[in-house]
C-alpha cells in the first residue's frame, strides 16, 4: 500500500513538472533556469504568476472533485452516483453562471464566483434531498431524483443564457471545465476550502465504510445511518462546489477516478480516500498538461493561432475510453 | 391534445379565433391569417408531434431494451452527433452549399448513433450496452464542447439554441425530410413491439423463449437511432422527452404490456412536445424560446410528481432493488429485495436503477 502510494505521489510530481512545462513561450531549460533563481522579469512573471497556481488549482481541484466522487457513491451505494449526476455540479454551474448574468461576480472577482457555485451546489443538493429525503435515503431513488435533478437545473442554466446571451461565451468556459487564467487568487479560495471539507472527509472513512455494506449492516453494527449520509452528502457538495467554483464542470473526474482508486487501494475508505485525492489530482494535472501540448502541437500544424483545448474536454473523452475499456474487461457485470 | 393544436394554431400574432381557423385555412395564401396558419404554424404543429411521437417511442423502445429507466435517448450520442454536424461547418468556417446543411446534421446523428451500435457490440448486458453509449455521448460531446470554445458569440448562440432543440423557423420542407425515415422505422417497430415485452423478463428467460437476447438488443438500439436521428437532425434534441413519455405512459395502464406502452408513450410524448412548444413561442414574446428548455423545465417536475403518486398509490412501495458495484462488499441484495417489496410483488413498471432483474 505504502509503495502504490509513492508511485503515485511520484506520478503527481511528474504530472506537475510536465504541466509547468507544457504551455506555450517556456522551454524546459528556462523554466528549469527559473526555477533555481535565473530568468529574466517576463520569465519569472510566466512561470510564478501564471504557470505555478494553475497547476496547483488543477491538483487541487482534481483531489476534490474525486474525493466528493468516493463520497458520494459510498454514501448513496450507487456506483454512478459522481457529482455530475446528483445535481452538484450542476446546481454550482446555475450558481456560478446566474451570479454572472446578474453582475454580481465577474472574472475580475472570483470570490463572488465561489461563493455563488457554493450556493448553486447547496441549492442543487438541497432540492435532491427534499425530492428524495423522504423517501428514507434509499440509494437507487436518490440517484434518479438526482438525474433528473441535474436535468432541471440544466434547464435554469439554459434559460438564464437564453436572456442572458451575451455571457455564453465566458461561461462555456465553465460548462467544460478549463483551468486557463487561474491565477493565485483562485488558488488561495481554493486550498482552505479543499482542505477544511477534506479533513471532515477524512473523519469520515470509518461510517462511510459502514455504509457501503448496506443500511442494515451499517445499523446493525450501531451507525447512525441518517445523520452518517448527510454528513457524508453535505461533505462532498462542499468539495464539489469548490472545484466547480475554481475550475468549471470537469466531466468524469468525480465519476470515474474514484472507481480506479478502488480498484487500486482496495475498499477501505481510509487508503482509497486519500489514494482518490492523489489520484484525481494526477489525472487532472497530467489531462492538462496533455491538453496544453496538444493545443500546441494542433495549432502548429493546424496553422491556427487561438485554438486552446480545454481540460474539461480531455477529461471527458479519456473518461469515454476508460469507459469502454472498463465495459470491455468485465461486459457481464451489472452497474 | 387537441387543446393544445387548437392552442398552437390560433395564438400568437395574428391571433386566429378558432371560429376563424377554417376560413383561415381554407382561404390558404389570400389573407394573412391563412397563410401564417398554413405556412407556419401547421408545419411546426405537425412536426412538434412526430418528433413527440419519435422520441416518445424510442424512449420506451430503449428503457424496455436495456432495462433501464433512466435510458433515455440523449445517452445514445446521436443528438451529440447531430449536434456536431451542426456545429463543425460553422465554426471552422467550411463554405458550403445550402442543400449540405440538414444533411450534415443526418450525418453526424447517424454518425453518433453508428459508434454507440458499434461500441455496443462490445458490451453483452443491458447495463454494458448503456455505459458504452454513454461514453460515445460523452466524447462527442467533448469534441462538441472544443468546438464551442473555439467558436465565436454569433456560432455560439446558433449552435446553443440548436442543441436545446428548438421548433423555431420550421417549414413542410423540415417535415418532409422526416418522413421517409418514419417510413422505415413504423414497421421495424410493429415488428420489435412483441419481442420488447419478452425481452423485459430477462435475458436467460428471453433466450430460453427463443429470442437471442444480445441480437434483439442490437436491434431495438437501432430502431430507436432510426427514429431519434432525423428528428434531432431536424428540431435539435428536445430534451426529457424520450424519458418523460414512457414513464407516464406506464403511469395510465400500468398493466399493459409493451405493446400498448409503445403506443401510449408514442401519443404522450407528442402531446408533451406539442403543449412544451406553446409557451415556448409564447412566453417572451416576441422573443422565442427553445421547447427544449420548457420541456426540461416542465417535463421533469411532472415526471417527479408522478413517480411520488405513483409511489404513495402503492403501500409495498415498488421494489427497488440495488446492484451495487462489485468493487464494494456485496450483501445480500435477494433478501433486501424481498425485504422491501413483500410477497415478490415487484412490479414490472417499478423504477430501479440497474434494472438487471438478477439474470446472471
Amino acid at each position: 500500500m505504502r509503495r502504490r502510494f509513492a508511485v503515485l505521489v511520484a506520478l503527481a510530481v511528474v504530472c506537475a513538472g510536465a504541466e509547468l512545462v507544457a504551455g506555450r513561450g517556456l522551454s524546459p531549460a528556462t523554466a528549469w533556469d527559473v526555477l533555481t533563481g535565473g530568468g529574466d522579469a517576463t520569465e519569472r512573471h510566466i512561470l510564478f504568476q501564471l504557470r505555478i497556481p494553475r497547476m496547483l488549482v488543477a491538483l487541487g481541484a482534481g483531489a476534490g472533485l474525486a474525493v466528493a466522487g468516493l463520497v458520494l457513491q459510498s454514501a448513496l451505494r450507487n456506483p454512478l452516483a459522481g457529482p455530475e449526476v446528483t445535481g452538484v455540479t450542476p446546481g454550482a454551474v446555475l450558481g456560478a453562471v446566474t451570479a454572472t448574468a446578474l453582475g454580481l461576480a465577474g472574472w475580475e472577482s472570483p470570490l463572488a464566483v465561489v461563493v455563488a457555485a457554493c450556493a448553486g451546489g447547496c441549492a442543487g443538493a438541497l432540492l435532491l434531498w427534499l425530492l428524495a429525503g423522504s423517501t428514507g435515503g434509499d440509494p437507487a431513488r436518490t440517484a434518479v431524483h438526482g438525474v433528473l435533478v441535474s436535468a432541471v437545473l440544466g434547464g435554469f442554466t439554459a434559460m438564464v443564457l437564453l436572456v442572458e446571451p451575451g455571457e455564453l461565451g465566458s461561461v462555456v468556459q465553465w460548462l467544460v471545465g478549463t483551468t486557463e487564467g487561474r491565477v493565485w487568487e483562485h488558488w488561495h479560495l481554493l486550498w482552505p476550502w479543499a482542505l477544511l471539507w477534506g479533513a471532515a472527509a477524512w473523519l469520515l472513512t470509518g461510517p462511510l465504510t459502514l455504509l457501503r455494506c448496506g443500511d442494515d449492516t451499517a445499523r446493525a453494527a450501531g451507525l447512525s445511518v441518517h445523520r452518517a449520509r448527510a454528513l457524508a452528502l453535505l461533505c462532498a457538495v462542499a468539495l464539489t462546489a469548490g472545484a466547480v467554483a475554481a475550475v468549471g464542470a470537469l466531466g468524469f473526474v468525480g465519476l470515474l477516478v474514484p472507481h480506479l482508486a478502488v480498484a487500486v487501494f482496495g475498499a477501505d475508505l481510509r487508503s482509497a480516500l486519500p489514494g482518490a485525492a492523489v489520484l484525481g489530482a494526477v489525472v487532472v494535472c497530467g489531462a492538462d498538461a496533455a491538453a496544453q501540448l496538444s493545443s500546441r502541437l494542433l495549432a502548429d500544424t493546424l496553422d491556427a493561432g487561438r485554438l486552446t483545448l480545454p481540460v474539461g474536454a480531455v477529461t471527458a473523452c479519456l473518461g469515454a475510453a476508460l469507459l469502454l475499456v472498463v465495459v470491455r474487461r468485465a461486459p457481464d457485470r451489472t452497474y | 391534445m387537441s387543446a393544445a393544436s387548437l392552442c398552437a394554431l390560433c395564438l400568437g400574432t395574428p391571433v386566429v379565433p378558432p371560429h376563424h381557423l377554417l376560413g383561415a385555412v381554407l382561404d390558404g395564401e389570400a389573407t394573412l391569417a391563412g397563410i401564417v396558419v398554413t405556412e407556419l404554424r401547421a408545419p411546426r404543429l405537425v412536426l412538434a408531434i412526430t418528433a413527440g411521437a419519435c422520441l416518445g417511442a424510442a424512449g420506451l423502445v430503449l428503457q424496455e431494451a436495456l432495462r433501464n429507466p433512466l435510458a433515455v435517448p440523449e445517452m445514445l450520442g446521436v443528438s451529440s452527433g447531430a449536434a456536431l454536424g451542426v456545429a463543425a461547418p460553422l465554426v471552422l468556417a467550411l463554405s458550403l452549399p445550402a442543400a449540405a446543411q440538414p444533411l450534415l446534421a443526418l450525418g453526424g446523428a447517424v454518425l453518433g448513433g453508428g459508434l454507440t451500435l458499434l461500441a455496443a457490440g462490445l458490451g453483452r448486458s443491458p447495463s454494458a450496452v448503456l455505459l458504452n453509449g454513454a461514453a460515445v455521448a460523452a466524447a462527442l460531446q467533448a469534441a462538441l464542447l472544443v468546438l464551442m470554445v473555439m467558436a465565436d458569440q454569433l456560432d455560439l448562440q446558433l449552435i446553443y439554441r440548436y442543441l436545446l432543440g428548438s421548433l423555431s423557423a420550421r417549414t413542410w420542407d423540415d417535415v418532409a425530410g422526416v418522413w421517409p425515415w418514419l417510413l422505415v422505422a413504423a414497421p421495424a417497430l410493429v415488428l420489435c413491439a412483441p419481442v420488447l415485452s419478452v425481452m423485459r423478463l430477462g435475458d436467460a428467460d428471453a433466450e430460453a423463449l427463443g429470442v437471442r437476447a444480445q441480437r434483439a438488443r442490437l436491434a431495438a438500439l437501432a430502431i430507436a437511432v432510426v427514429l431519434i436521428a432525423p428528428v434531432t437532425a431536424v428540431c435539435g434534441p428536445v430534451a426529457w422527452v424520450g424519458f418523460l413519455a414512457p414513464h407516464v405512459a406506464r403511469w395510465f395502464s400500468p398493466g399493459a404490456g409493451a405493446v400498448r406502452w409503445l403506443v401510449w408513450s408514442a401519443a404522450w410524448g407528442a402531446v408533451v412536445v406539442a403543449v412544451a412548444d406553446v409557451p415556448a413561442r409564447l412566453a417572451l414574446a416576441p422573443v422565442e424560446t427553445p421547447a427544449g428548455a420548457w420541456t426540461a423545465l416542465l417535463g421533469v417536475p411532472a415526471g417527479v410528481a408522478l413517480m411520488r403518486t405513483r409511489r404513495r398509490s402503492r403501500t409495498t412501495g415498488g421494489g427497488g432493488a440495488v446492484r451495487v458495484p462489485s468493487a464494494g462488499p456485496r450483501t445480500p441484495e435477494t433478501a433486501e429485495t424481498t425485504d422491501r417489496a413483500p410477497g415478490g410483488a415487484r412490479s414490472p413498471s417499478s423504477l430501479d436503477i440497474t434494472g438487471a432483474e438478477g439474470a446472471r
